[in-house]
């Protein structure tokens, strides 16, 4: 099935916000890296992915840390509590230099655009989204990591390593043609955060949270 | 007000460009509504038109008849006895759409809708919209407006317009698109008091068919529009304006934006940061910022940067170099630069020398230069002293700060430096109204003339930024 009809066929299950397990695995689809799912070793995260809790840290659906060992239980936990809830457990990235946020959206004066900027909490302390039309090239890409204090954490603060810039703004880029190419059908979709690692090392999308439009209104 | 909550009537319409063409430059102009008395709409476009010296037809259509302002009046459209290429309504909303459904029958190229009553009048104007879209659908006719001020072509010295504030403008390299009639009126006489040629003038009121897109790429892409300047309340087709921005600005033309109003759909809530993050207003800095706009904080803001623009003077880069007749202006005005971005670098020697043969030992010939009061004394001084500044190669913008003004010749140097150079020169002329000299040579060549450092800022911005914002 294509990325396409899969997107179809959920506007028809008259699915709206897309939890992150079936986003990130979408997205994967378009070329977007994402964790390694069940991982035999190293440190993982499990989460607990449903359509109805997007904000899964705020009810208890997210445990950080846990052995490969550990996690099946932690994940059955969380299956008890939220029936209907579909676990995910990754490989938890340790190599980040940066966390970073990727999102478009459909703006009522100019249609699709992206924005990016310094993610995870430097979101709301920063707030510093760099905003262009969608879809925008990896040179626009490229510009937008060039503004501002986000290039400076870019550029690694006080001797750390630069980051992955190119990886970064191909990333911007391909989500932006890929919604711009699907606006039809999506409202928004956030990559936040992503963990940008030292450049040349590339980077993975954390989380990831695709928003349908209505289909009742389309 | 102007009211855009309904999209503008799908683009299947009758070739704009050829109906523009006639606009600006038509055989006959109907005045539907017209009248001889004075105060009312109709009254006030005749008597504009024949003031502004339009060379062709003017036809008075008034179902009483007889002769007004010594034309005579046709009791109706259908009684004119050639080809209609503009109609201008200015009659009541309901004579209006009667009329309209005639320009469909008759054939008229352009209809200009003074007209108010549609959907900017609420419930009450909803089935008069909806008259006046069924009646577009199949128009062969373009529509400015509704509810607008009309259309104003120095050029071809048409005016379409009952406001009286765009009498006698000149020709020139800028184009105004205002969706309020009152900034747009506001503006071109403050260009025009500053000698900023204007060659088109259009309030688009409504919008219900043309839109401020489909103008801005319309005169934007006129060889003669160096500098196009828009008010927006509502950008409706704010793709299609940024793409035709992001084309003409790339073609070295400069766009000006004020955009005025809060849309309130980004109150809505929100599912992510990134809805959060890019709220509105922002949205549309950013994408103007994007697409090479400049965006202007309100009208003054924007006359004082086209006025910079309209000379068509590029810099080569950010160093300014200051004279002036105080050493007080001179400082604030340095100070404004440096907050801008602009760098007030100290003058090459070969220029402080030649400076020096000017200005007395109490004075500076650093950068800004103090000329003193002694340049008052001998008026030609500050005319030499700011082509030095001009020449040095290190200085990519020259500022001329005068404050009030014993003689003439004065001001003729000043405009005579200007002239001899190809570098943007701004003047700061902080007590014309105090000066025994008019600024007549000034608004002839169009020379940017500023009252103060703080509007001379708004300009000194523009000729820099590529886009952003100006305050």
């Amino acid at each position: 099935m294509s990325v396409r009809e899969t997107l179809e066929n959920w506007v028809r299950q008259g699915r709206q916000v897309v939890h992150e397990a079936d986003a990130k695995a979408l997205l994967s689809e378009i070329g977007v890296p994402v964790p390694e799912r069940d991982p035999a070793d190293g440190k993982v995260v499990v989460k607990l992915c449903h359509d109805d809790f997007p904000h899964k840290s705020d009810h208890g659906l997210v445990r950080l840390g846990l052995t490969p060992a550990d996690a099946p239980n932690a994940a059955a936990e969380m299956v008890a509590r939220v029936p209907g809830g579909v676990p995910l457990i990754e490989a938890m990235e340790q190599n980040a230099q940066v966390e970073w946020i990727v999102g478009c959206k459909i703006d009522a004066t100019f249609g699709p655009i992206v924005l990016a900027g310094p993610g995870g909490v430097l979101v709301e302390l920063l707030d510093a989204g760099e905003i262009r039309l969608a879809p925008a090239t990896t040179e626009t890409a490229l510009d937008m990591l060039g503004q501002g204090a986000g290039a400076r954490l870019l550029d690694g603060m006080r001797g750390a390593p630069a980051a992955d810039r190119a990886a970064l703004a191909d990333l911007i880029s391909r989500i932006s043609v890929f919604f711009a190419q699907n606006a039809d059908l999506i409202s928004e979709i956030e990559v936040n955060p992503v963990m940008v690692r030292a450049d040349g090392r590339g980077l993975v999308a954390a989380d990831a949270l695709i928003v349908l439009h209505d289909a009742a209104q389309t | 007000m102007i009211d855009m909550t309904r999209e503008p009537v799908p683009d299947s319409r009758p070739d704009m460009a050829g109906a523009l063409a006639t606009l600006f430059d038509p055989a006959n102009v109907a005045v539907v509504g017209a009248s001889r008395k004075k105060g009312k709409l109709g009254q006030a476009v005749l008597e504009l038109l024949q003031r502004n010296n339009y060379g062709g037809r003017i036809i008075p259509v008034n179902p009483s008849g007889g002769e007004i302002e010594g034309l005579p009046v046709c009791t109706s459209l259908e009684e004119i006895d050639e080809p209609i290429d503009v109609v201008v309504l200015s009659t009541p909303v309901a004579s209006a759409l009667d009329a309209l459904e005639s320009c469909s029958k008759l054939g008229v190229k352009v209809v200009v809708g003074v007209t108010s009553g549609f959907s900017e009048a609420g419930a009450e104007g909803e089935a008069n919209e909806e008259r006046l879209r069924r009646i577009l659908a199949t128009a062969p006719f373009r529509l400015i407006g509704p509810n607008c001020e009309g259309v104003v072509r120095p050029r071809t010295s048409l005016q379409l317009t009952f406001s009286p504030m765009f009498d006698n403008l000149r020709d020139g390299p800028v184009a105004m698109i205002s969706q309020s009639g009152a900034l747009a009126g506001l503006m071109a006489l403050r260009l025009g008091e500053r000698g900023i040629g204007l060659n088109t003038i259009i309030s688009s009121g409504n919008e219900t068919d043309l839109t401020a897109a489909d103008l801005m790429d319309h005169l934007g892409n006129e060889p003669e529009t160096k500098v196009v300047l828009c008010y927006l309340e509502e950008l409706r087709n704010g793709r299609k304006f940024a793409e035709a921005a992001q084309r003409l600005t790339q073609a070295g033309k400069k766009i000006v934006v004020v955009k005025g109003g809060r849309s309130s759909a980004g109150t809505r809530a929100v599912q992510s940061h990134t809805g959060a993050m890019a709220g509105d207003d922002r949205v549309v800095s950013a994408i103007f910022r994007e697409v090479g706009v400049i965006r202007a904080r309100d009208s003054v803001s924007a006359v004082d940067a086209v006025t910079a623009l309209a000379s068509g003077r590029k810099p080569a880069g950010n160093r300014v170099g200051i004279i002036s007749v105080t050493g007080g202006l001179g400082v604030e005005m340095t100070d404004l630069a440096e907050v801008d971005g602009f760098e007030v670098p100290v003058l090459a020697p070969e220029t402080q020398a030649a400076l020096s043969e000017y200005v007395p030992y109490y004075g500076s010939v650093t950068n800004p230069v103090d000329l003193t009061g002694v340049v008052l004394a001998n008026p030609s001084y500050v005319g030499r002293c700011l082509e030095a500044v001009v020449r040095d190669p290190g200085i990519d913008i020259a500022i001329a700060i005068i404050t009030f003004v014993p003689d003439q010749t004065f001001v003729e140097a000043l405009a005579e430096a200007y002239d001899k150079s190809d570098k943007p020169i701004l003047i700061i002329w902080t007590g014309a109204s105090r000066s025994n000299a008019s600024g007549e040579a000034f608004v002839q060549r169009g020379v940017p003339v500023y009252d103060s450092p703080a509007r001379a800022s708004s300009g000194l911005s523009a000729l820099r930024l590529g886009s952003g914002e100006v305050a």
